[in-house]
């Protein structure tokens, strides 16, 4: 069973789109249309989940002039724990996500690859995720050093530029190869993007 | 951590070095980097010979302020990076990326995972320019070692 699996097991599809997107964003405080826009679920039922989870505190309702806001309730008293299932399981992406918002300017794609995007890690896998820009692996480090603690795993980068990506494609080495074959979960740019690496002679 | 601190878990040991001893490794850590440029091997490889310059250079810095890694404990390369910044007083930001450097090494090691020569690029970069401060630190803090 995947870690994604296992998510759908326990939480309904909306209750789970809006546990994962309030939990991983706990400094935020959001209005329904918002997280109805952010997060796919329709108005009416995330009125009727949201109010749900408020109700047994876990989420906090903040009235702001005639609006109504949400946020995480982080005094409630499984909260970490929660926030903790959603940051190992479906939340990850989101994670890793916000964790390389810093270099968004010098990066065209991100991507997590290996066992984890292939639905095969076991709980204690690093995630590799692969990076295409003009970024410094240092950099790339040190953006992701928070993400540790919070997923409660490594993080493996590796990091190329598009040139490098593309002339080992090209080469067809062997490492390359077997990245552009396997699954991937899209951190910033798509599968589309990716595929036109192949493509696009302009590089 | 302290160095005294590491050395209370155990996981550093009291240690007395001497000029030859620092010297072999040095040289060591030199020709492993020399070594890590090969391109008839593969990346793993290259990747493999600049890390062990990596870790070869580390344990200079260690010897040199009197202690060594318990290589029975389990860590002890994990201990030696993390050392470092009260050894020869290197940045945090620096001790993250070897220790990225050093858990890929693990993964490629036990798990047979691909390393990809950028990832070779970067531990390389590494690994000269820790040999090159630690040679410059310990002209300034131990000349008697630094032959």
């Amino acid at each position: 069973m995947t870690s994604g699996d296992l998510l759908e097991l326990l939480f309904g599809a909306y209750r789970r789109k809006v546990l994962a997107f309030l939990l991983l964003r706990p400094e935020g405080s959001f209005h329904v249309r918002e997280i109805a826009r952010l997060t796919g679920v329709p108005v009416g039922s995330l009125h009727r989940e949201l109010k749900s989870l408020a109700d047994v505190g876990l989420l906090a309702r903040e009235p702001v002039g005639n609006q109504v806001r949400y946020r995480a309730n982080r005094a409630h008293q499984i909260y970490a724990e929660l926030a903790g299932i959603f940051a190992k399981t479906a939340g990850l992406a989101d994670v890793l996500r916000d964790a390389l918002m810093p270099l968004v300017g010098r990066m065209e794609l991100a991507f997590v690859f290996g066992s984890l995007a292939q639905g095969k890690q076991r709980t204690l896998s690093d995630v590799d995720v692969f990076m295409i820009g003009d970024v410094a692996f240092a950099d790339v480090v040190k953006a992701l050093s928070a993400t540790q603690a919070r997923l409660g795993r490594e993080v493996n980068p590796v990091v190329m530029t598009r040139r490098e990506v593309r002339a080992k494609l090209k080469a067809g080495d062997r490492f390359v190869a077997r990245v552009a074959r396997e699954p991937k979960i899209f951190l910033m740019g798509s599968e589309d993007d990716f595929r036109k690496l192949f493509k696009d002679r302009a590089a | 951590m302290t160095l005294e601190n590491f050395l209370r878990t155990g996981q550093l040991k009291p240690h007395e070095s001497d000029a030859k001893e620092v010297r072999r490794l040095l040289d060591a850590a030199r020709r492993n980097l020399r070594d890590s440029a090969a391109t008839n091997i593969s990346p793993e490889n290259r990747f493999d010979a600049a890390y062990k310059a990596v870790m070869q250079s580390a344990l200079v810095a260690l010897m040199a302020n009197g202690f060594i890694p318990d290589k029975k404990q389990p860590g002890h390369h994990a201990v030696a990076i993390q050392a470092l910044p009260k050894a020869i007083g290197i940045a945090a930001d620096r001790v993250a990326v070897l220790d990225v450097l050093r858990r890929k090494r693990n993964l490629s090691d036990y798990t047979g995972e691909d390393i990809d020569e950028r990832s070779v690029d970067e531990c390389r970069a590494e690994a000269k320019r820790l040999l090159d401060e630690v040679g410059a630190w310990l002209k300034k803090n131990h000349p008697e070692l630094a032959g």
